[in-house]
């Protein structure tokens, strides 16, 4: 919370517009909702205008809401549970359509409502929310943020992949004795050439490549119509693969037969899993040889 | 290799990469809940979105969780220009409207029109049959009285099924399903098979290029199908098309460098496809992702193309005339 205060006359007219009154919300803790707010976005005491600026810019109505279910006003729950509550089931239902995120919407519920308790007192997830986004907004990005947490969290204690994946791959690579050097350097230019792609090109291709959302998502996501986005990874992918060629060709120093298999060698004799073995069995053999202090590129 | 082949193979990489390989620029705190609410509500400060876009393109995962909540957004419906706007919400009355002006206007008894009248036989009880000429309907009229099978009146239930097929394409396309409710009823009053449906298609190019072509275009993105349905193409926003191959659900974006407005497409194979457009705008690919202009002699808009391999391929123009080559464009005939 801030170590200064909002005048007094600010608040009053914040509060009015954020129509508090409806929960019958009182002024004192509604000021303390700004003033987290505030204190969360200005380090400092920040001039007056800038702040009124910033104060007047939040969603006031949805934070006297959240202040008002935080502080367990009934007639503000009935609104909440009327309105956003099936929201909520709504957007974890599209997280995991096999209703897998039901039971973190329940327990976020659980949050909002404040069932656990810190200090002895009853600490309500709302008290987080600070107006700067839309309630509902919030409350989809808090369920996201649940969810990756807790797949991210399962995949800890996964089991750990079967070794004959590597071993198949050594042996795809076995006939063709330059593909794992060749798989590796690709990656590696890749990996480069992405890297020096802009932040919206890198979040445009991971949202394509690695989450697979369709062109609309992405669009909607990025603000771009369809038909951008994909005339913008086509433009990433073409980029992409001119560094990768400038690479193999000025610090590689391959001839044009040597650049040609490079590219072969990553979708060669497989389906889509294979080059997933060939990294696997590369990034194997990789940690294998730095174990043994060999320098980098000892698996070419 | 071209450079075709170059693209998958990065793309075969991309796919292993970006999950997590690529260093960070610039490794800063993950935002909080409302940070991420507030960056996808476009209400961030400048500084604080472009800071925000460069965390998640870098952190596998705040990428990973705006990706779970993309998928929570409602869809709204789809954002369109001005010109889009204003192109598709007169594409269908003025299709409706050119075929309506053939019927009024065209002397039932003319070669063309009889020749249309056969193409969509399956809707009159008998296309032999002699051709009365009908009364002197205003369009009114003729769309509120469908009764005999006349000449013209098997006509204009041509039209009025190729205006139904684009207007449930548009429908389709633009998410606007109580704009074109009534449209759909009376597609739903017209029944036909979509093989009769596209006989009545090319019926009513004889009968209004323009408005066909006009609406056709409106009506894009079609699916461009090669034999088997081992491969699919689609033209997106008339300049762009996309490429979905070995029969799977997935659509990636082609090359193509179009600075014309694309109408249509034939596929003969899972590689090949010819794609055309205004202007006298011929592509073709033989790799399936790569398109290369073709070399054409006029400057028609082309409405329609059959091939049958990479080298042989027909175009039709929106006035009727049609071209052939055999060598993939360096010499055409016309009328063939």
């Amino acid at each position: 919370m801030a170590s200064w205060r909002i005048p007094d006359a600010l608040v009053a007219r914040l509060y009015e517009t954020a129509r508090a009154d409806r929960w019958a919300l009182p002024v004192a803790p509604f000021a303390a909702a700004l003033e987290r707010s505030a204190g969360n976005t200005f380090a400092a005491e920040p001039d007056p205008r800038a702040l009124e600026r910033h104060l007047t810019s939040l969603h006031l109505e949805d934070l006297a809401l959240a202040c008002a279910c935080a502080a367990g006003h009934e007639s503000a729950w009935e609104h909440f549970v009327r309105e956003h509550r099936p929201l909520l089931y709504k957007a974890a239902a599209a997280i995991d359509p096999t209703g897998g995120s039901r039971e973190l919407a329940d327990s976020l519920y659980g949050e909002l409502f404040g069932l656990a308790e810190r200090d002895g007192a009853r600490r309500s997830l709302f008290e987080y929310f600070h107006g700067r986004s839309t309630l509902s907004t919030w409350l989809r990005a808090v369920l996201a943020q649940r969810h990756v947490d807790r797949v991210r969290s399962a995949r800890r204690f996964e089991e750990l992949p079967a070794e004959e994946a590597p071993d198949l791959a050594r042996a795809s690579v076995a006939h063709q004795p330059h593909a794992a050097r060749y798989v590796e350097l690709m990656r590696r230019a890749v990996v480069a050439a992405v890297a020096r792609l802009t932040p919206k090109d890198r979040l445009r291709l991971g949202y394509y490549y690695a989450h697979d959302l369709t062109l609309a998502q992405i669009g909607r996501a990025l603000k771009e119509h369809e038909a951008t986005v994909s005339r913008n990874l086509a433009r990433a992918r073409r980029d992409i693969r001119r560094d990768v060629e400038r690479q193999l060709r000025d610090r590689e120093r391959m001839s044009p037969s040597e650049i040609e298999e490079c590219f072969a060698a990553v979708v060669e004799d497989v389906g889509s899993l294979d080059v997933a073995d060939l990294l696997g069995g590369v990034r194997k053999k990789s940690q294998e040889d730095r174990s043994k202090e060999r320098p980098e590129g000892a698996s070419a | 290799m071209p450079e075709r082949d170059h693209d998958r193979s990065v793309e075969h990489v991309l796919r292993h990469v970006l999950p997590g390989d690529v260093p960070a620029q610039q490794q800063s705190t993950c935002p909080d809940a409302e940070t991420i609410a507030a960056w996808h509500e476009g209400t961030l400060r400048a500084e604080d979105a472009a800071a925000m876009e460069r965390h998640v393109a870098d952190c596998p995962r705040c990428r990973t969780l705006m990706a779970a909540f993309i998928q929570t957004t409602p869809v709204a419906p789809a954002l369109e220009s001005f010109w889009r706007r204003w192109h598709l919400g007169w594409a269908v009355p003025l299709a409706t409207a050119a075929t309506a002006a053939a019927l009024w206007i065209a002397p039932p008894n003319t070669p063309q029109l009889q020749l249309s009248s056969r193409a969509a036989s399956p809707v009159s009880v008998d296309a032999t049959a002699p051709a009365t000429p009908p009364p002197a309907l205003s369009p009114a009229t003729a769309a509120a009285e469908p009764s005999a099978p006349t000449s013209a009146e098997s006509l204009q239930a041509s039209g009025a099924a190729a205006t139904s097929q684009l207007r449930k394409s548009l429908s389709e396309n633009e998410s606007n399903l109580a704009r074109l409710a009534d449209e759909r009823a009376a597609a739903d009053a017209a029944p036909s098979t979509r093989i009769e449906a596209d006989k009545r298609e090319r019926a009513t190019i004889t009968a209004a290029p323009r408005a066909f072509a006009a609406a056709r275009e409106a009506a894009a993105p079609a699916e461009i199908v090669a034999p088997g349905g081992v491969a699919r193409w689609r033209i997106v926003s008339g300049q762009q098309i996309e490429w979905s191959p070995a029969a799977r659900n997935e659509w990636g974006p082609a090359t193509i460098e179009a600075p014309d407005v694309l109408t249509a497409g034939a596929a003969p194979s899972a590689t090949v496809c010819w794609i055309v457009g205004r202007r006298g705008a011929v592509y073709v690919t033989t790799d399936g992702m790569r398109f290369m202009r073709v070399p054409f002699p006029e400057m028609s808009d082309l409405v329609a193309v059959t091939a049958t391999d990479e080298r042989t391929a027909t175009v039709s123009g929106d006035d009727g005339r049609s071209w052939s080559t055999t060598d993939q464009g360096r010499t055409w005939s016309a009328g063939q």
